[in-house]
């Protein structure tokens, strides 16, 4: 599952820490979303999506084989 | 109980709490091991005082020892937790076995720890929602029939 997270981010100016305390979570949970160690939960999804101000499936974009599409 | 207690100092209170408990063990035992206690209630000190420093630190681990664990943190303390889970039963079950083979009398503790163990898994099977998915959408949830006829398309 690839995501926009560290891209939009970054256009923000915003460090991992700062957007960690925007959604949340912790710094380290940050780190794991972004780099896909770590699906996030739907309800966290949404809340990352609407931060950015954009839609779910803009934030995260699944690999068609691992969606099994 | 918790709920009053502050997020920061409660695995610090249960690990003390445990600490003085065990230390508390030894000190009813009594005899020439008294002064075990004494060095468990040390020991509980320097842990509680461990804990509560970590709980103060920015990883995964503080934040467990914090209370403060998000939902990634929480699923790795979860999955943690369902491993040590595992391991326990398994040792257990061998423990049971070994003692039954071997004519030991000590055969019973293992028995009422893997029977803990598995009436808390069915307990919690109850309790986090096993069963609980609903009817089809296409059954009547009152009468639990269904609502098409089986032979149309």
């Amino acid at each position: 599952m690839r995501n926009e997270i560290r891209e939009q981010r970054r256009q923000r100016g915003l460090s991992q820490a700062e957007l960690a305390a925007a959604l949340g979570v912790s710094r380290q949970t940050v780190i794991s979303i972004e780099s896909g160690r770590y699906l996030p939960s739907l309800p966290l999804a949404f809340t990352i999506a609407r931060f950015f101000g954009l839609t779910v499936d803009k934030m995260f974009d699944p690999d068609d084989e691992e969606a099994g599409l | 109980m918790i709920t009053f207690i502050p997020p920061r100092l409660r695995k610090p209170a249960w690990t003390a709490l445990a600490g003085l408990v065990f230390a508390g063990a030894w000190l009813v035992h009594g005899g020439p091991l008294w002064w075990v206690s004494i060095m468990a209630v040390i020991a509980t000190a320097a842990s509680t005082a461990r804990v509560y420093r970590l709980g103060g630190q920015d990883t995964d681990d503080g934040a467990r020892a914090g209370s403060r664990a998000d939902e990634r943190q929480q699923l790795i303390s979860v999955r943690s937790r369902a491993l040590g889970f595992s391991l326990a039963a398994v040792a257990s079950f061998i423990g049971l076995t070994a003692a039954i083979a071997l004519k030991a009398v000590w055969w019973w503790p293992f028995l009422v720890i893997l029977l803990f163990m598995g009436y808390g898994y069915l307990f919690g099977l109850g309790k986090y929602g096993v069963a609980e998915e609903g009817t089809p959408d296409d059954t009547d949830a009152d009468t639990g029939h269904p609502t098409r006829s089986p032979v149309s398309p």
